[in-house]
């Protein structure tokens, strides 16, 4: 746990932000923006990088392929981009804004397992650019995401 | 208190394979709507090998065009998992179920179906156990009994578990069992010596073990020829 929290903090203090921590175990980082389908979103301007976040990773299990869009490809808030397989499970990935697709990351390719080791940084997903600013007003912030969170895990 | 969980259960018996992947999206679809609640499909199929999300038909040790001599078909699917074989006198759930609604990920989803084939082993005697990692699956030892290979979108999952009760091993020969080379595959029939009762009843206890895992409280049993019909009107 404490290992984590120190991770937390140079991850924390690499992207200048603050990290909210919460009973539970996962990280959620402060200025990024959540969907209830456990990924995670930082908007600089009219870009948006995406990819899941500390919950989703450790409830997958090890990631063993990530499937990646077609750049260029639109992606619809809510609605699945790509994919990630982990304990014979392949998981579809929702997109939590909507746009088009500009980046995706290769590394992720010949190690999947950044996902899991890194998931807000080297574990990024795609970038895409923005068609609807408003949207991320839909999404939850870091101290709505966590109580989600919370009571996602409280259920069984 | 939490409200009590009904799992209604779907006793198909022999599915052609791309009509049980029709079912299974019909049902993924309604269960997200919250039509229906969390449904379990129990059947079996002819003889079919199966590929993954990642398409290893390098695991498919004969050309596809000897499938058909060998009277088997070859489908490829969005599930997880490698290349497996599913035929008769294998016992197949197909759980179509909300992780959502019970919070729990692909991880801990996978671990229950795994526990459910384990119990299910006892039950004959025979001791079973979780793979190692990346081993996903049931083993007796060095060798396979039951296999899992699930997709999950939006938190519904469909696809499963299969579980050997007694198929004809030798299809398994065509090809590399879920991508591992060195071990091999076996059945409730080979593991022990206790007389089993008819497959109906098999595929009940094994229905009854993940209901268990699950923690249902409820199970729903449907067996009807309309459900057959069903399966048509999905197709048209």
């Amino acid at each position: 746990m404490a290992a984590r929290l120190l991770w937390a903090s140079r991850v924390a203090s690499h992207l200048r932000i603050s990290v909210a921590q919460r009973g539970f175990s996962s990280v959620v980082l402060k200025d990024l923006k959540y969907a209830d389908s456990h990924e995670w979103v930082k908007i600089e301007g009219n870009k948006a990088t995406f990819g899941i976040t500390d919950h989703a990773q450790d409830h997958l299990g090890d990631v063993v392929y990530v499937e990646l869009p077609d750049l260029g490809r639109s992606v619809t808030q809510g609605e699945s981009f790509g994919a990630v397989e982990s304990v014979k499970a392949t998981s579809d990935i929702n997109s939590p804004v909507s746009g088009k697709v500009v980046e995706v990351n290769e590394d992720l390719t010949e190690s999947p397992g950044l996902v899991n080791s890194s998931p807000y940084e080297q574990g990024w997903i795609i970038k895409v650019e923005l068609s609807d600013a408003g949207e991320a007003e839909k999404l939850m912030d870091s101290d709505k995401y966590s109580k989600f969170c919370e009571e996602e895990d409280a259920k069984h | 208190m939490r409200s009590p969980r009904t799992l209604e259960v779907w006793k198909l018996g022999t599915v052609n394979y791309l009509k049980s992947l029709k079912l299974q999206e019909r049902l993924v679809s309604e269960r997200k709507a919250n039509r229906i609640p969390d449904t379990l499909l129990s059947l079996q199929h002819p003889p079919t090998y199966t590929l993954g999300k990642r398409r290893t038909d390098h695991n498919l040790l004969i050309p596809e065009s000897e499938l058909t001599k060998i009277g088997a078909e070859l489908h490829y699917t969005q599930r997880g998992g490698d290349i497996t074989f599913h035929g008769p006198h294998q016992a197949i759930l197909y759980p179509i179920i909300s992780l959502r609604s019970i919070g729990i990920g692909a991880r801990s989803y996978v671990e229950s179906l795994e526990r459910s084939m384990i119990e299910f082993a006892s039950v004959y005697g025979v001791k079973a156990r979780a793979g190692n990692k990346c081993e996903t699956g049931v083993w007796v030892g060095d060798r396979k009994i039951g296999a899992i290979g699930v997709r999950i979108s939006s938190g519904i999952t469909c696809h499963g578990l299969a579980f050997n009760i007694d198929p004809d091993l030798k299809y398994f020969e065509h090809i590399v069992p879920c991508g591992i080379a060195d071990k091999g595959v076996t059945s409730l029939r080979r593991e022990t010596d206790t007389l089993l009762p008819s497959e109906e009843v098999i595929h009940e206890q094994l229905v009854s073990c993940l209901a268990k895992a699950f923690s249902y409280d409820h199970i729903v049993w449907k067996q009807d020829p309309s459900l057959i019909l069903d399966i048509q009107e999905g197709n048209k």
